[in-house]
């Protein structure tokens, strides 16, 4: 079999994804086996030039999200040459927490020093997922993604034709649909998520009873039941509204879930979920007591949509398609209306 | 350019408020019309995701209104419809929505006056604000 070509590349981000990569335990001494990689500017030193060469990448991962305009630029060359593009991690995938800027107003780009060196790629307003620029293959969520799907996609995207016992280890990995087209020795349909479809709960094990809460509670100012339910002992659990995939890896720990695979396939907006959710525990029927618990919460917008703020916050998407008297908001100057 | 009008999307309760809402038509109280009435069974059905979908979709304010605390038809729905709007309404005004924007109200099927209130009440706050326009968040 011959080696496919393989590319990585981080935009902004903090490179966890790209050392989850090499995080693949002693697999890693295979990759050299299937997978040879052309560029990838962490670990080869290669350059943003490099990718004029002549020939095609078969599989780019693509980490990080867009912010700058010299990541842009980077992910229109890589489209442009790769068979496979991935938005591999949460940051390409949704924008992550580079993409937490966009709750806030864009402000001017920063200089660099006083004589202007060295320069730096201009900002750009807002920050982008790789799938806002360019058409994106396949996701693969998490900050950074799991040792376990990291290997799986590997598995079915790099070393497609590569050995039964492989391939089998892959599926099981994989929601049944994706799972198909890999045991058949096909690719997966363009768009497919590799993780699963309900919400962390289904594969967390804690046992859920009462939901009622009085107060919030802070992990670190309590010794959670190992038994039950984190959202119930008060803790901000983001498992309902979340991807599941990753097997209740921080709820097994007693961590709350922090939501790094996005939302789950069926919630049109997971910090209206969350609210829904949280509120619905709140141990009281009087008014004042509900505001009571509810000032406790802070910053609910950066909990909520931590990882997806670019991405699945349906109150940041751009509006233009959805709303037809655009011209009456730019006649009243564009201005921001609370 | 068109003078603004607001769509102010209501969800009215079923028994109480929905009630209201024709009674006020019936006995020709004088009513803004830029809302667009929505009937749902209970209050406590109003999900917060309709509520952020009517935002997102271009709704530059959204009326939730149920019967009064004890009254309702289902014994404490308007209680989680209440429980729900206080981190709603917080989660709103983060994501650069106006409190005024979105209201919750308790309107009884003998209150048409109340209704037509609200709702002209409503739509001159937001008239002033200006229209709502998602992707657009405050400093």
């Amino acid at each position: 079999m011959e080696a496919k070509k393989v590319a990585v590349y981080a935009a902004t981000g903090c490179r966890a994804c790209e050392n989850a990569i090499l995080d693949i335990s002693f697999q890693v001494n295979s990759l050299d086996r299937f997978a040879r990689f052309e560029f990838w500017p962490y670990l080869l030193g290669s350059r943003l030039e490099d990718l004029e060469k002549p020939g095609d990448i078969d599989v780019t991962f693509f980490t990080g999200a867009i912010s700058t305009e010299c990541d842009e630029e980077a992910a229109r060359r890589l489209r442009e040459k790769s068979k496979i593009l991935v938005a591999f991690g949460a940051c390409a995938a949704f924008g992550g927490l580079p993409g937490l800027v966009n709750l806030q107003q864009a402000k001017k780009a920063p200089e660099g020093c006083e004589d202007g060196t060295p320069e730096l790629p201009g900002l750009r307003r807002r920050v982008a997922t790789l799938h806002q620029i360019v058409p994106v293959d396949y996701f693969v969520p998490g900050c950074s993604p799991p040792q376990n799907y990291t290997w799986t996609i590997m598995q079915s995207l790099v070393c497609q034709s590569g050995a039964a016992a492989r391939m089998s280890f892959a599926a099981s990995r994989l929601p049944r649909r994706i799972a198909r087209s890999v045991l058949s020795g096909v690719l997966p349909p363009s768009g497919s998520v590799f993780a699963g479809e309900k919400a962390v709960c289904a594969s967390c094990g804690r046992m859920k009873q009462e939901k009622l809460f009085a107060s919030l509670n802070r992990i670190h100012r309590i010794e959670p039941d190992p038994l039950r339910c984190l959202l119930e002992q008060g803790l901000l659990c983001q498992g309902l509204a979340t991807r599941e995939g990753c097997g209740g890896l921080c709820t097994g720990a007693g961590l709350p879930c922090r939501g790094c695979f996005g939302k789950a396939q069926d919630i049109y907006d997971a910090g209206a979920k969350m609210v829904s959710a949280v509120s619905s525990t709140f141990d009281t029927t009087e008014a004042a007591e509900m505001q009571k618990i509810a000032e406790a919460f802070v910053d609910l917008a950066g909990t909520f949509y931590r990882y997806t703020a670019p991405a699945q916050c349906a109150l940041l998407q751009t509006p233009e398609s959805k709303r037809p008297a655009d011209e009456d908001f730019e006649a009243a100057g564009g201005a921001c209306n609370g | 350019m068109n003078p603004f009008e607001p769509r102010i999307i209501t969800f009215l309760c079923n028994w109480c408020s929905y009630v209201a809402a024709d009674a006020a038509g019936v006995s020709r109280l004088s009513q803004k019309t830029n809302t667009r009435a929505v009937r749902v069974f209970c209050s406590g059905m109003v999900d917060p995701n309709y509520v952020i979908k009517a935002f997102a979709q271009g709704a530059d304010g959204v009326l939730v209104a149920g019967c009064h605390p004890g009254d309702c038809h289902y014994i404490a729905g308007n209680i989680k419809a209440l429980r729900r709007s206080f981190l709603l309404r917080k989660l709103l005004e983060e994501l650069g929505v106006d409190e005024k924007r979105f209201r919750l109200e308790w309107i009884a099927a003998s209150e048409p006056h109340k209704y037509a209130k609200v709702v002209n009440e409503m739509s001159e706050q937001i008239r002033a604000l200006g229209p709502f326009s998602p992707g657009c968040v405050r400093d």
